[in-house]
């Protein structure tokens, strides 16, 4: 066996110390409550409508997400035009925001600007609505998914879909059947982070949809509610299925990359 | 009507660019274009083909201008260095992906009929990642030529095979070109390719065309030092003795050299020999008009395949020749032995300096 390096010793030392802190963090959200609490906490007409908004809105926001990531992410990989570098650092800018700013743009855009007014003249009212709640998810998880697939269609050899068109395809039937087959753990691994932060996005919905109780109440925010009125129980539970959604989520990503 | 002409193609990726290539290929034509590395090879195909828009010139396919068409218009196939194959498709898919968009009936019988023409009709079922380079590169032409293209544009094919795939490689694309009536522009590194396959050959260096014509002219009359070199031959700078008759005598320092070509006398000039037309003897041969016999040591014998490449002392001057099997084993010669080196006025070539890309 190789004899281990003081350097190698310390580069696994300080993983193992922050992996057994976060399994402890873990570990403790579900160790704290009853079973019986739980079970009972998530049958409650609160964390029903908590779950049901979350999972419905975050459902219709990824899919959005994707029918707008996917050009995205092929046009910044595949294309040279006029400003790609600065749509580039905008689209991907939602990352490095605090929630809470990002929130913040959309509630002045949605509320007072002419985007607003046109939005709402088409039915579309985004401020302190569920709607509101499905725009915030949205441009929370659009640069994750954007990135995630601009990196894979990098990684496709384009000459693949040159052949593609020299054969008679056009450019958006080489996409259908090359470029898209091809991107598809990239496809799954991107829905899935994009899910995963819809469900978990926080900041940005208080703030565009506000968290009103039984309303615009997703899971975040249920546990954000109940902390507030000191009811634990409930906090927990909300906490726990977030973290479960979280969990999932990483290992579906992880093994579309492992595909990638 | 020429089946390609290409005016004055200019293009610029900032990496390689192409300035000032015309060429016209005819129906049939196999042009073989070789070069170094950045060259601009690559990028000529892919103007050709429609993936990149030239900055200026035009393109002319049958007399039809598709400097500005689509790719899926110009009926123009590729096969590239690493072949390409899609690998979510089968081999049975990657041939009828073309095949499918321009017809739907008889797919199967065509891809079989085209499977079998190539040997590799028992392959159909496999993934492209199970396949040896030879059978990729063989599935890779199938599907080019499957949908009849006008042109098929080839950059380095045989590359990445070793020699014995390379040689039955050869042998079915030359089949397989020959039966369909294929016009082909072909990049390669290897020379050999030109003599199995080309018409027409065009010498490419820093985005420049130096050399476009049929295959024995750029081969025995380089037009610049640098052709010359990069298609084998043995380059000597020399003086030229004397002029206004055939043959013209160049001195090569230490020993003269008869040329058919003519040049201006007492002038600095490049001479190339190409190194087949050298011819090895261990007797002094009969002296007889148009031919040059010059006095060598042999040097050393180097077995390349088929051939021996032999090196040659003239006068401290290295001569580089190129036998065969046969020959060598009848000049019997072993290194140090003194040899003949015979090669015919019509074969010294008087090349200009290559002041242009010096």
């Amino acid at each position: 066996m190789r004899r281990l390096e003081l350097f190698q010793c310390v580069c696994i030392f300080i993983s193992l110390v922050i992996t057994f802190l976060l399994v402890f963090a873990i570990g403790s959200l579900f160790l704290v409550p009853e079973f019986a609490d739980i079970w009972e906490n998530l049958w409650s007409e609160e964390m029903r409508f908590s779950l049901k908004l979350s999972m419905l809105t975050g459902l219709i926001s990824t899919l959005l997400v994707m029918i707008f990531a996917l050009p995205i992410g092929y046009a910044l990989s595949r294309f040279e035009f006029p400003g790609k570098g600065f749509v580039k650092t905008i689209i991907d800018l939602p990352v490095a925001f605090p929630e809470l700013v990002l929130g913040l743009c959309l509630l002045l855009l949605f509320g007072n600007t002419f985007v607003g007014r046109w939005f709402s003249a088409l039915g579309l009212k985004f401020v302190f609505t569920k709607q509101g709640v499905v725009a915030a998810q949205f441009f929370t998880a659009l640069p994750y998914a954007s990135r995630i697939l601009k990196s894979t269609f990098d990684y496709i050899n384009p000459r693949l879909e040159f052949v593609s068109r020299s054969l008679g395809y056009s450019m958006f039937q080489t996409f259908i059947n090359v470029s898209v087959p091809l991107a598809k753990n990239g496809i799954l691994a991107s829905t899935v982070i994009s899910f995963a932060r819809c469900i978990g996005t926080f900041g940005t919905v208080l703030i565009l949809a506000g968290g009103t109780y039984m309303k615009t109440e997703v899971l975040p925010m249920t546990l954000y509610l109940n902390i507030s009125y000191g009811n634990m129980g409930m906090a927990l539970t909300s906490g726990m299925v977030l973290m479960v959604v979280s969990f999932l989520a990483i290992y579906v990503f992880e093994r579309a990359e492992v595909g990638l | 009507m020429s089946l390609l002409e290409i005016l004055d193609l200019e293009i610029d990726l900032g990496e390689f660019a192409l300035k000032g290539i015309s060429l016209q290929l005819e129906e049939g034509d196999y042009l073989n274009i070789i070069g170094p590395t950045g060259a601009g090879k690559t990028i000529l195909l892919e103007s050709i083909i429609g993936f990149w828009r030239p900055d200026r010139g035009r393109i002319f396919l049958e007399g039809r201008d598709i400097t500005d068409e689509r790719p899926e218009a110009r009926q123009i196939g590729i096969v590239y260095q690493d072949y390409a194959l899609l690998p979510h498709f089968s081999v049975y898919k990657n041939i009828a992906y073309g095949l499918k968009k321009h017809k739907t009936e008889h797919v199967k019988e065509t891809v079989e009929d085209m499977a079998a023409s190539l040997q590799i009709d028992h392959l159909l079922h496999r993934m492209p990642d199970t396949l040896s380079g030879g059978e990729q590169q063989r599935v890779a032409l199938a599907r080019a030529l499957i949908v009849e293209p006008k042109l098929l544009l080839m950059d380095e094919p045989f590359s990445a095979l070793d020699i014995q795939t390379r040689r039955q490689a050869r042998i079915l694309l030359k089949k397989a070109i020959r039966e369909r009536g294929t016009s082909v522009i072909h990049i390669t590194h290897d020379l050999d390719d030109a003599w199995v396959f080309a018409t027409k050959l065009a010498i490419f260096r820093k985005g420049r065309m130096l050399q476009f014509g049929p295959v024995e002219d750029v081969f025995n009359r380089p037009r610049s030092p640098f052709i010359a070199e990069f298609v084998g031959a043995n380059l000597f700078s020399g003086i030229v003795k004397a002029n206004g008759k055939a043959p013209c005598k160049v001195d090569v320092g230490g020993f003269t050299l008869d040329s058919l070509d003519m040049a201006r006398d007492g002038a600095g000039v490049q001479v190339a020999v190409r190194r087949e037309n050298i011819h090895v003897y261990k007797d002094r041969p009969r002296k007889r008009n148009g031919a040059n016999i010059v006095e060598a040591t042999l040097r050393q014998v180097i077995s390349e395949g088929r051939d021996f490449s032999l090196s040659l002392n003239v006068c401290d001057t290295e001569l580089g020749v190129l036998l065969g099997r046969e020959a060598v084993r009848q000049l019997n010669a072993m290194p140090g032995d003194s040899v003949y080196a015979v090669v015919e006025a019509e074969n010294v070539r008087i090349v200009a300096p290559d002041q242009a890309l010096a």
